[in-house]
C-alpha cells in the first residue's frame, strides 16, 4: 500500500499531472460501509434510484455509490469489472444474462438472506421463481411486465376502425391491415414481427410449445419454424406489414427508430412498461393490447416477466449490506413511492397496494394490463439457456431479414434457423 | 551516414582497446538512441507488452470473462477457418470496406488539400469547415443523422425525387448499407487532409516557380513535383488509414446498433470481435480473432514497407 | 501566402493572370458547394436543437418552426452532475494529454528517424505492431493492470500512457515528417559539435512546428472524443468526460431526451472547433519559422 501510494505520488510529481491532481486524482480505497451499485437506464431512473439510496443511507448509515450507463455500455463495463475482480456489490441484471452470470459464479446466491435480511413473504411467486437459477435465488425482481402490442390509437381512429383488444387474432390483424391499405393514411397496420423473439415465443406458447425447454434444448421443430416464417411471408405478400427496408431501420438501438415512432406502422410488438416512454416521444395517443391470438379462445401465450433484477456480486465483501439494500429497494413503501412503476409493476403486494392510487393514466394502463391478463396468462417459462441471446440477436433477426429481403424462402429459413439454433446451443454447452 | 562510418571505424580498432573503452564506444554509438527512446520503452514494456502477451495467451483458451481461462490449444483458430460462417461474412465486409473507403478517402483528402493550398482567401474557414464532420467523430448523434439522410424518406431520396428517381432505403437495404458507411468514412476525411496540408506546405515553393518558368503544366507539376515530394505523407496516410479501416468499429457499431444488420451487411471484423467478447462472453475466441487481424494488418504493412523503396521519396 | 500569390503574379503574363482568376473563382465555387454538402447534416443537427422534441424526427428543413433553447437547458442540467463538470474534466484530460504526447512521441520519433543505434528496425517494427492490435482485446488485461496499480477511478490510466508515448500513431506521424526534413541541416549542426539532444532541441523541433501542431490538434481532438477509456476507468460521475456524459444521456431501454442529446452534441463540438481554429494558426505560423519557404 505504501509502495503504491509512493509510486503514484512519484508519477504525479514527476510529470505535469500535479495540475490535474486537484480535480480527479483521488486514491481508490476500499471504504468500509459503502457499497457500489451499477445499473442501466436514463436520468429519470437514476434520480429515482439515487433518491432511494439516499433514503437508505439516512436510515441505516450505509452509503451507496450509484453509477448508471446506457444498455450497451453497461455490459461492456460490467464484464470488464467482473473480469478484473472489481464488480459492483449490487448490479442490475437482465433475464437474458442472469444464467450466464449465475452459472459462472459472478453473482451470489441470496437464499441464506431470505427471511431475515430479505423479506419475500408477500412477493409474487412467479417473480421469485424468475430469479432462480438451478434452484437457487440469484436475482430479486424489481418489477413485473409483459409483452404487449403498442398501438397508435389516433391512427386507428383516422382509418375508422376499432383498435385491437385482448381478443384480436392474427386473422383480425390481416383485416385491419387491409382497412389501413384502403385508407389514405400512408401507414401499415403492423410492423414485421417475424424476427421478434418474444412474439415467436408467444405464438409457440399458444400452441403448447415453448422456445426453450428446461434442459436448455429447443422447444419446437422445423415445422413450426417454417410455419412461423410462412405466416409472416403471407402477411408481407399481402402488403399488411411494413417492407423489409423499413423494418431494417429498427436496429434495436433506440425507441426513436421503431416503426410506430417513425409512423411507418400503427402497431408493433413491445412491452407493457415501455408505454410511458413511447408516449413521451409522440403526440398521437398510444395504448397497449395483448399479442394476437392464433385463433379465437387460444391463450396462455403471455407471462409476467421480471423486467430486471438486482443481483449481488459473488466477489462482494459486503454481501449482507448489499442484500439489505435490495430488500429496502423492493419492500419499503417510501422507497416505492420514489420509484413508481418506472422499472415495472412492483412485486410485493403491500407495495403495489400503497402505490396504485398515485399513478398517472399511462402508468395505470400498464399496471392494469399486467394485472388482468387472465386467460392470456400462461406459466413462467424456465430461464433461457446462456446461448439464447446469441440465437435471438445473430440468428433469428438475420434469418427473418434474409426472408424479408428475398434471399431465402420461408422453408429454407425455417430449416436454417432450427439447425443454426441447435448448433449454437450445443456449442455453448460444450 | 556519419554514425555508420564511425561504427565501422570503431569495429576495426575494437580488438586493441580495453573493455572500458568498448563500453564507452557502445554508449557513444547506442546511448543517445536509447535515451531518446526511453519513455517509449518504459510505456511499451510497462503498459503494452503485458496486455498484448496476455491476449495472445487468451487466444488459446476458452476465457469467458467470468471464470478462469482453460487452455484449448489452437481450436479457436481452427474454428475460425473451418466452422464459422460469420467470420467469413465479417472478412468479406471488412475487405470491401477497406478497398473502397481508403482510396476514396485519400483521394478526396488530397484533392481538397491541394485546392486549399492554392493560397485562396478564407483558407482557415474552409479548412475548419472541412474538418467539422471529423469533429463529430464517434458521437451517437451520427446514428440519427445518417438515418435522417439515408432512410427511405430521407434527404438523399428527397433530393433524388427531383430527378424522378425513387431511391431505396439505403441504410437498411443490405445491398447498399455498407456504402452508407463508406460515405461516412469519406465524409470524415479531415485528419488525412490536415496531414496532406502540412506535407504540401513543406514543399519548397521555388520548385514550382522554376517549373512554371520552364513551362511545365499544372498537371505535370503535380505529377513531377507534388506527388513525388509528397510520397512520405501519402505513404503515411495510406498505411494509417488502411490500419484504421481494418480496425474500424464505431461507425458500424453506432449505425447498426451493434448488430451488423441488415443481414450482417455491416458486420465489421471488429464489430464481430466485440460481439463475441462482450455480447456472447467468448473473450478467448475474440482474442484469436484479434491476433488474426493483427497478422493480416502486419502482412499488409510489411508488404507496403518492402515496396515503399520503389515509390516513396525520402530526403536522404 | 501573400508572398506566394505575389511571386506567381510576377511570373505570370496577362493572359495567364486572368486564367488564374477564373481558376480561383471556380475553386471557390467548388469549395463553397462542397462545404454546403458537407455541412448540411450538421446544420440539420443544429436546427434540431432548437425544435420541440416531437418535431425532431419528422422535419428535414433547416429552419425550426419555433425557436426554443429548452433543449440546451434540459441537456446542460439533464444529469445529476452538470455538463460544466464534464467539460472541465475533458479539458484537463485533453490538455495534459497534448503535452505528454507531443513531448514523449517527438523524443521517440527523433530516435527512430535520425539516430543510428542497434535494434532500431526491430523496435520500429514493434512500435508499428502496437498500432495494429484492436483495443478491445487488450482492454481487460490493461484494466487489470491499472486496477492493481490502484489507478481505477482516477485520470491516471488516461494520462500516464500519453507521457510514455503509447500512442504509436503519433510516433509514426513524426517519423515520416522528420525524414522529410533535409539531412544537411542536422549534419551541419553535428559538424559544429552539437549533441543529439541539442540537435533535437535546436534544429528538429523548430523545423517541425507543422507536425507538432498537427499532433497537438489530433491528440486534443481524439482525447476529447475518446469514449471507451473513460467508460472503463471512470466510475464516479463527477469525473466523467463530456463524451461519457453524452452517452449516459442516451439509453436504449427507455426515456431518452433527443433534443437535449443533440444540443449537448453541438456544445461538445464547440470547444474542439475553437481549439482547431486557434491551433491551425499555429500550424501556419510554424511554417513561417521553418526556413522551408525561401
Amino acid at each position: 500500500m505504501t509502495l503504491r501510494l509512493n509510486r503514484r505520488r512519484f508519477l504525479m510529481g514527476s510529470s505535469a499531472l500535479m495540475a490535474a491532481g486537484a480535480v480527479g486524482l483521488r486514491p481508490v480505497l476500499a471504504q468500509d460501509g459503502r457499497i457500489r451499485l451499477l445499473f442501466w437506464g436514463g436520468q429519470d431512473r437514476a434520480d429515482r434510484t439515487y433518491g432511494v439510496s439516499d433514503l437508505f443511507e439516512s436510515q441505516t448509515g450505509a452509503a451507496v455509490d450509484g453509477e448508471f450507463l446506457g444498455w450497451g455500455d453497461y455490459w461492456t463495463k460490467l464484464g470488464t469489472q467482473t473480469a478484473g475482480g472489481n464488480a459492483p456489490d449490487v448490479m442490475q441484471m437482465d433475464y437474458r444474462y442472469i444464467v450466464e452470470y449465475a452459472t459462472r459464479g459472478a453473482i451470489a446466491p441470496l437464499d441464506e438472506f431470505v427471511g431475515e435480511v430479505l423479506e419475500l413473504a408477500d412477493f409474487d411467486a412467479d417473480q421469485i421463481e424468475g430469479g432462480r437459477v438451478n434452484d437457487q435465488l440469484y436475482g430479486i425482481s424489481l418489477g413485473a411486465n409483459s409483452v404487449a402490442m403498442l398501438n397508435n390509437l389516433s391512427a386507428f381512429e383516422q382509418v375508422g376502425i376499432d383498435p385491437p383488444d385482448r381478443n384480436t387474432t392474427y386473422a383480425d390483424w390481416r383485416e385491419m391491415g387491409e382497412a389501413f391499405n384502403s385508407s389514405d393514411i400512408g401507414m401499415k397496420a403492423l410492423s414485421d414481427g417475424s424476427g421478434v423473439e418474444p412474439m415467436l415465443d408467444n405464438w409457440l406458447r399458444q400452441q403448447g410449445l415453448m422456445l426453450y425447454t428446461a434442459d436448455g434444448e429447443l422447444g419446437f421443430g422445423e415445422d413450426e419454424a417454417v410455419e412461423w416464417f410462412r405466416m409472416w411471408q403471407e402477411l408481407r405478400e399481402a402488403d399488411i406489414i411494413v417492407s423489409a427496408e423499413q423494418q431494417a431501420l429498427d436496429t434495436g438501438g433506440g425507441l426513436e427508430a421503431t416503426m410506430v415512432v417513425q409512423k411507418l406502422s400503427a402497431s408493433m410488438p413491445s412491452n407493457s412498461n415501455q408505454l410511458v416512454a413511447y408516449q413521451s416521444l409522440m403526440e398521437d395517443d398510444l395504448s397497449i393490447s395483448s399479442y394476437p391470438r392464433i385463433e379465437p379462445g387460444s391463450g396462455g401465450g403471455h407471462y409476467r416477466k421480471p423486467s430486471m433484477f438486482f443481483s449481488v456480486a459473488g466477489s462482494s465483501s459486503a454481501k449482507e449490506t448489499a442484500a439489505r439494500f435490495v430488500n429496502f429497494f423492493v419492500n419499503d413503501v417510501e422507497a416505492a413511492e420514489i420509484l413508481g412503476v418506472e422499472r415495472g409493476i412492483p412485486c410485493a403486494e403491500h407495495v403495489r397496494e400503497a402505490l396504485a392510487p398515485q399513478l398517472d393514466e399511462k402508468s395505470r394502463i400498464a399496471l392494469e394490463f399486467v394485472a388482468n391478463l387472465d386467460d392470456l396468462l400462461g406459466p413462467l417459462p424456465p430461464p433461457p439457456p446462456p446461448a439464447a441471446g446469441e440465437i435471438d440477436s445473430s440468428l433469428l433477426r438475420t434469418i427473418s431479414q434474409e426472408i424479408a429481403f428475398g434471399a431465402r424462402s420461408p422453408e429454407d429459413g425455417g430449416r436454417a434457423f432450427v439447425e443454426g439454433a441447435r448448433d449454437i446451443l450445443s456449442r455453448a454447452s460444450s | 551516414m556519419t554514425a555508420s562510418s564511425l561504427e565501422s571505424g570503431s569495429r576495426g580498432a575494437g580488438n586493441k582497446v580495453g573493455t572500458r573503452n568498448v563500453l564507452a564506444k557502445i554508449w557513444q554509438q547506442d546511448g543517445p538512441g536509447y535515451m531518446f527512446l526511453l519513455p517509449w520503452l518504459i510505456g511499451f514494456f510497462g503498459l503494452t507488452v503485458g496486455p498484448m502477451v496476455t491476449s495472445l495467451y487468451l487466444s488459446f483458451t476458452d476465457f469467458d470473462l467470468l471464470t478462469d481461462p482453460n487452455w484449448v490449444g489452437a481450436s479457436n483458430y481452427v474454428r475460425m477457418f473451418t466452422a464459422d460462417p460469420k467470420f467469413a461474412a465479417a472478412m468479406r465486409v471488412t475487405f470491401f470496406f477497406v478497398i473502397f473507403s481508403v482510396p476514396l478517402k485519400l483521394a478526396f483528402a488530397l484533392l481538397v488539400a491541394m485546392l486549399l493550398n492554392r493560397g485562396l482567401r478564407g483558407l482557415p474557414l474552409y479548412r475548419a469547415i472541412f474538418y467539422l464532420p471529423s469533429l463529430l467523430g464517434t458521437s451517437v448523434a451520427i446514428a440519427i443523422l445518417w438515418r435522417q439522410l439515408f432512410a427511405g424518406d430521407g434527404l438523399v431520396n428527397q433530393f433524388l425525387a427531383n430527378f424522378g428517381i425513387d431511391g431505396p432505403s439505403w441504410i437498411s437495404n443490405p445491398r447498399y448499407s455498407l456504402w452508407t458507411l463508406i460515405v461516412l468514412s469519406v465524409w470524415q476525411f479531415g485528419s488525412p487532409m490536415i496531414i496532406f496540408l502540412a506535407g504540401l506546405r513543406q514543399i519548397p515553393q521555388d520548385m514550382y516557380e522554376a517549373a512554371s518558368l520552364d513551362g511545365a503544366s499544372k498537371f505535370r507539376q503535380f505529377y513531377k513535383i507534388t506527388l513525388p515530394l509528397l510520397t512520405p505523407v501519402v505513404f503515411f496516410n495510406a498505411i494509417v488509414q488502411t490500419i484504421e479501416a481494418f480496425k474500424s468499429f464505431t461507425p458500424a457499431f453506432v449505425i447498426s446498433g451493434g448488430t451488423g444488420a441488415p443481414i450482417n451487411s455491416t458486420l465489421f471484423y471488429t464489430l464481430y470481435l466485440y460481439q463475441e467478447a462482450f455480447g456472447f462472453f467468448r473473450m478467448g475466441y475474440a482474442s484469436a480473432l484479434a491476433w488474426f487481424l493483427l497478422a493480416m494488418i502486419a502482412a499488409f504493412t510489411a508488404f507496403s514497407f518492402l515496396t515503399s523503396k520503389y515509390w516513396v521519396h525520402y530526403d536522404d | 501566402m501573400t508572398t506566394e500569390a505575389h511571386n506567381l503574379t510576377v511570373v505570370g503574363t496577362e493572359s495567364s493572370k486572368s486564367r488564374r482568376r477564373i481558376i480561383s473563382i471556380v475553386s471557390h465555387v467548388i469549395l463553397v458547394g462542397a462545404s454546403i454538402l458537407m455541412l448540411y447534416p450538421l446544420l440539420w443537427m443544429l436546427a434540431s436543437t432548437f425544435r420541440p422534441e416531437n418535431e425532431i424526427f419528422t422535419s428535414s428543413s433547416l429552419w425550426p418552426s419555433s425557436f426554443s433553447i429548452d433543449s440546451y437547458i434540459r441537456g446542460w442540467n439533464g444529469l445529476r452532475v452538470s455538463f460544466g463538470t464534464f467539460f472541465l474534466n475533458s479539458f484537463i484530460i485533453s490538455i495534459v494529454s497534448v503535452i505528454g504526447n507531443v513531448f514523449a512521441c517527438s523524443l521517440a520519433a527523433y530516435a527512430f528517424a535520425r539516430l543510428e543505434f542497434r535494434g532500431r528496425k526491430f523496435w520500429f517494427a514493434l512500435m508499428l505492431m502496437t498500432l495494429m492490435l484492436p483495443y478491445h482485446v487488450t482492454l481487460i488485461p490493461q484494466y487489470v493492470l491499472f486496477l492493481q496499480l490502484g489507478w481505477v477511478d482516477t485520470f491516471l490510466p488516461l494520462l500516464v500512457p500519453k507521457f510514455l508515448a503509447v500512442d504509436a500513431f503519433f510516433i509514426f506521424l513524426m517519423v515520416q515528417f522528420f525524414r522529410g526534413i533535409p539531412r544537411e541541416l542536422d549534419e551541419a549542426a553535428m559538424m559544429d559539435g552539437c549533441s543529439a539532444w541539442r540537435i533535437y532541441y535546436k534544429v528538429m523541433l523548430p523545423l517541425s512546428m507543422p507536425v507538432l501542431a498537427t499532433a497537438a490538434i489530433f491528440t486534443f481532438l481524439w482525447t476529447w472524443d475518446d469514449f471507451l477509456g473513460p467508460l472503463i476507468y471512470l466510475n464516479d460521475m463527477r469525473s466523467y468526460t463530456v463524451q461519457l456524459g453524452l452517452r449516459t444521456f442516451v439509453d436504449s431501454t427507455g426515456e431518452s431526451d433527443f433534443g437535449g442529446m443533440l444540443a449537448m452534441s453541438v456544445l461538445t463540438i464547440v470547444p474542439v472547433f475553437v481549439f482547431f481554429l486557434f491551433f491551425q494558426r499555429l500550424l501556419i505560423e510554424g511554417i513561417a519559422t521553418t526556413g522551408m519557404k525561401r
